[in-house]
């Protein structure tokens, strides 16, 4: 019944299709950053997975199956893109 | 405007941060700076254990009486049991006689009122209530375990900033709807301390040294019970958590943490035995997770709803009220 039901719709903040912009992660995940004049390592050896308890990934970019039956849409704190920019 | 429902935002107005995420980080510390003891409350605290402690060691020369659990690592709600135990040189006080010897003297020396001695359990106890403060006490007898976990949780708060703000507001949370109680399958004291600890153990922008979690707390709450609701594979992964930091295992890889009746099952490998599941008595994970997912959802939702509103509708309005329900004495 809803005219509008064929339109996807884009959220203007991030691209995604999985929300509108009013409903954004964006808008409550933001971290407030330190000065990123240090020059950063990766810790490796500290990255493990929430979804199948490895190491070295972290539990958004899992290729084993999902555990969790809640779905994970528009992608968790726990993801390599999570990472700060020189890190990732 | 003013909601007494919510005491802790009175006079702490954050609705003009600019960005939702600081609002909220400024509202946890101004709950936890609400919901911590006064110094006077310390002082009464300190004063009646003392007043026992003396007690006991005129009853028994060579026994003393320590502190441990939330209020050891001053990690307790208000109006939160004290956890006491008492260790004597022989090792001999944990046996029924002992337990009646000591519940009459502190009930003669006026020290005890509404005495239940325990003596059948697993962990034999003595709990009452001392008449002057009114602080309810439980007193076990001849063990170390608890002294020696509240003395690893006092290492972990001090080289972990967040830890202790993050841990009450769970701890709050969890009371609210009653999902703190072990023995109905609910979330123990440390169970919590360790779902916290190895979040911000594991989380990508606290390991590269990438924010200040204090600076951070909002988001972190967020990303802890979107973790623990939504995401964490309870079925395949166990937490680890030692001196040296948190990491997680596969169960698959760790038969002896796996509950034999069910996959699903929170799973934290005690530090000090291997083999040994601490929180394998929160039967109740389903619940927990539930809840836990349904704090994220009220958290965003409430972000979303307060990011679209007039700075005049966000005056005297909170974040965390609904999610936390304290309901607590004024202070
Ligand atoms: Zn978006
Ligand atoms: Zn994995």
């Amino acid at each position: 019944q809803c005219p509008h039901k064929w339109k996807r719709v884009k959220c203007v903040h991030c691209n995604s299709k999985n929300h509108s912009r009013d409903r954004c992660p964006s808008i409550w995940r933001s971290y407030y950053l330190l000065d990123s004049n240090v020059r950063r390592v990766l810790p490796v050896h500290k990255i493990f997975c929430y979804n199948c308890g490895g190491k070295g990934h972290f539990g958004d970019d899992c290729w084993e199956y999902r555990s969790s039956r809640v779905p994970n849409e528009d992608g968790s704190a726990f993801s390599g893109e999570n990472l700060p920019q020189e890190l990732k | 405007t003013l909601n007494t429902d919510y005491p802790w935002i009175l006079n702490h107005d954050h609705s003009k941060q600019r960005e939702i995420a600081d609002w909220l980080t400024l509202e946890i510390k101004d709950f936890v700076a609400y919901i911590s003891p006064s110094q006077e409350e310390i002082r009464v605290r300190n004063s009646t254990i003392s007043k026992i402690r003396n007690a006991v060691k005129d009853l028994w020369p060579d026994a003393d009486l320590h502190v441990f659990g939330s209020f050891a690592t001053d990690l307790y709600l208000p109006g939160s049991d004290i956890d006491c135990v008492i260790n004597s040189s022989s090792g001999d006080k944990e046996n029924r006689n002992c337990l009646y010897s000591l519940a009459s003297f502190l009930k003669r020396r006026k020290l005890a009122t509404q005495v239940e001695v325990i003596s059948k359990a697993r962990v034999p106890i003595i709990k009452f209530v001392e008449p002057i403060s009114q602080i309810h006490i439980d007193i076990s007898f001849e063990r170390v375990n608890g002294l020696e976990a509240a003395r690893v949780i006092r290492g972990w708060l001090k080289e972990t900033p967040g830890l202790r703000e993050l841990v009450l507001i769970v701890k709050q949370f969890l009371a609210a709807r009653r999902l703190n109680m072990v023995h109905t399958g609910g979330l123990g004291g440390f169970s919590i301390i360790c779902l916290v600890y190895a979040f911000l153990q594991l989380h990508p922008r606290v390991i590269s040294s990438d924010i200040d979690s204090m600076e951070n707390l909002g988001i972190l709450l967020i990303d802890f019970f979107e973790l623990y609701g939504k995401n964490f594979g309870y079925d395949h992964v166990a937490i680890s958590v030692t001196d040296s930091g948190a990491r997680y295992l596969s169960k698959e890889l760790y038969g002896s943490l796996q509950n034999p009746r069910t996959s699903f099952a929170l799973a934290i490998q005690d530090p000090g035995d291997k083999d040994n599941n601490i929180s394998r008595g929160s039967f109740n994970i389903r619940d927990i997770k539930k809840a836990f997912a349904g704090a994220f959802d009220l958290l965003t939702n409430r972000c979303f709803e307060l990011d679209a509103a007039t700075f005049k509708d966000r005056v005297g309005k909170s974040i965390l009220g609904n999610v936390i329900k304290y309901r607590g004495k004024q202070r």
